[in-house]
């Protein structure tokens, strides 16, 4: 791993009245933003239980975004509201047992805002790039850092 | 004088002859332990040993069981320690407790021994308690007792609270309009005593071990905290705010894998250890439950494997507390996985979270 050169791996969970929208314009646009993200649709940013985001940081991912809609705009009236806490609480948790809590992101992008999304993940992809491999990977296997 | 368990039955008998109530849930002794019982005459009243040495489960889970399909049809008299009404509360706003027809009862908390210990070391009630009434606690109680936040009755959870500390003879006091009917009706002077100085010994023990006993390194923390972990769940049946009839980790749709998968698991990340998902099931438990944590400690006495699991919960249940505001069981906030506001929390969300 050392040698060669870093390619994380990011899983996102895009809701999809919003964040997924805002990754089909960004790619009509033809926007530019890294191969790393692995997108994973989802109906709202509020069904995905933190344990799927810890689920991912363990077999494999370097890092997991939650993207959902603008505070206020859920396509459910109060989704990311309910996401927003669980996110918190996945990252105090993270921070607590001395993890890096900002292997989860979360982001609010709109379905019109594809030149953002481009920009959150050009911007993301490149600080997971310098902070390393994710000390969650493969817990509970003989392997791994 | 009479010893505060006596003073209790006597109390209890009394309520019987008066017609207040119809039924009582205390401790009772067994062979080796403690056991909670439920008795429906006063004759029965003498089985009970209404302050126990020993806390097996925890009461509220037990008035959960009762209440689960239908509310209490009998007056029933509950005899709680302060943690667990604390935790009655608590799973009151859950729905997982119907509190109608219920009385709770709380006294000063003189600490319980872990289980296992007492099979072999039986420490009397009397002798913890006598312990509390000089100010101080007995050093054989467990470690969530020892850096117990909240040993003494609480105004607004449960009825009634009995003082021990700093008193020769014990007082009662009522704690919600309920209790205070009820102590009249059994016309009781309702008393006072001063517990200040012995909860603050309590939150500075809290505060140190807060600090000292704190996991920390990342990976490497957790997988040496957890190496003799069974992955048996006696922590996760033993918690009284893991009450869900289906819990995702023992959910068969989600944890059973087709062989190919394993050996692709163990191609991928150098060898596997088996069984898996073990540190996921304790951070997800603590996703789940942590910011209701009440701090019992049951999770550590039910862990066969004596891995001091309350370090884990309590204090990281302690942050998470912390970061919504939120006490457990002390007053009528909503749980933070319950609820939630427009405008909170902003350091969590946006890039890079809180740390640039």
């Amino acid at each position: 791993m050392s040698e060669e050169k870093f390619d994380p791996v990011i899983v996102g969970f895009f809701c999809n009245w919003c964040t997924s929208a805002a990754a089909d314009l960004a790619g009509t646009a033809r926007l530019h933003y890294p191969p790393n993200i692995r997108p994973i649709r989802v109906m709202c940013s509020s069904t995905v239980d933190p344990v799927y985001l810890i689920r991912a940081l363990q077999e494999g991912a370097d890092a997991t975004i939650l993207g959902g809609c603008h505070p206020g705009d859920c396509h459910y009236i109060t989704g990311n509201y309910k996401a927003r806490r669980r996110v918190a609480i996945v990252k105090t948790v993270l921070k607590s047992l001395g993890f890096d809590d900002t292997r989860v992101l979360l982001e609010w992008i709109s379905g019109s805002e594809g030149p953002k999304f481009a920009r959150v993940m050009n911007e993301y992809t490149s600080y997971i790039k310098e902070r390393g491999p994710c000390d969650f990977k493969y817990i509970d296997s003989l392997g791994g850092d | 004088m009479v010893s505060e368990n006596e003073l209790l039955k006597k109390f209890l008998k009394d309520a019987f002859e008066k017609g207040l109530i119809e039924a009582v849930m205390a401790p009772a002794a067994t062979e080796d332990s403690y056991t909670y019982a439920l008795v429906t005459k006063k004759e029965d009243v003498d089985k009970l040993t209404p302050i126990a040495p020993v806390m097996q489960w925890n009461g509220a889970d037990m008035l959960r069981r009762i209440t689960k399909l239908k509310k209490s049809e009998r007056k029933l008299f509950a005899i709680l320690r302060p943690c667990e009404a604390r935790t009655f509360k608590e799973l009151v706003k859950f729905n997982q407790i119907n509190p109608e027809n219920i009385i709770v009862l709380t006294y000063d908390c003189p600490g319980t021994i872990h289980a296992r210990n007492y099979k072999h070391d039986k420490v009397p009630a009397e002798e913890l308690i006598a312990e509390i009434k000089k100010g101080g606690k007995n050093e054989k109680i467990r470690e969530s007792c020892k850096v117990c936040e909240y040993p003494v009755p609480i105004p607004g959870v449960g009825d009634i609270g009995m003082g021990i500390v700093n008193t020769t003879e014990p007082v009662f006091f009522s704690l919600s309009d309920t209790g205070k009917e009820f102590l009249s009706a059994m016309q009781i002077q309702e008393g006072s005593r001063d517990a200040d100085s012995w909860v603050k010994m309590h939150r500075e023990r809290r505060e140190k071990w807060l600090e000292e006993e704190r996991i920390t390194g990342g990976r490497k923390g957790i997988e040496e905290f957890l190496s003799s972990c069974l992955n048996c769940h006696n922590c996760k049946d033993m918690c009284p705010i893991c009450f869900c009839k289906e819990c995702f980790f023992e959910d068969h749709t989600v944890f059973d894998y087709e062989s190919p998968k394993y050996f692709n698991w163990a191609d991928d990340k150098d060898g596997i250890r088996l069984p898996t998902d073990k540190t996921l099931f304790h951070i997800g438990r603590l996703i789940h439950m942590g910011t209701s944590c009440i701090g019992c400690g049951l999770c550590q006495q039910a862990c066969p494997m004596d891995i001091p699991l309350y370090r884990l919960f309590g204090i990281v249940g302690n942050d998470l507390q912390k970061v919504f505001d939120y006490k457990p069981g002390v007053n009528d906030d909503i749980p933070p996985v319950m609820d939630f506001r427009e405008d909170e929390l902003h350091e969590f969300e946006g890039l890079f979270g809180g740390e640039e």
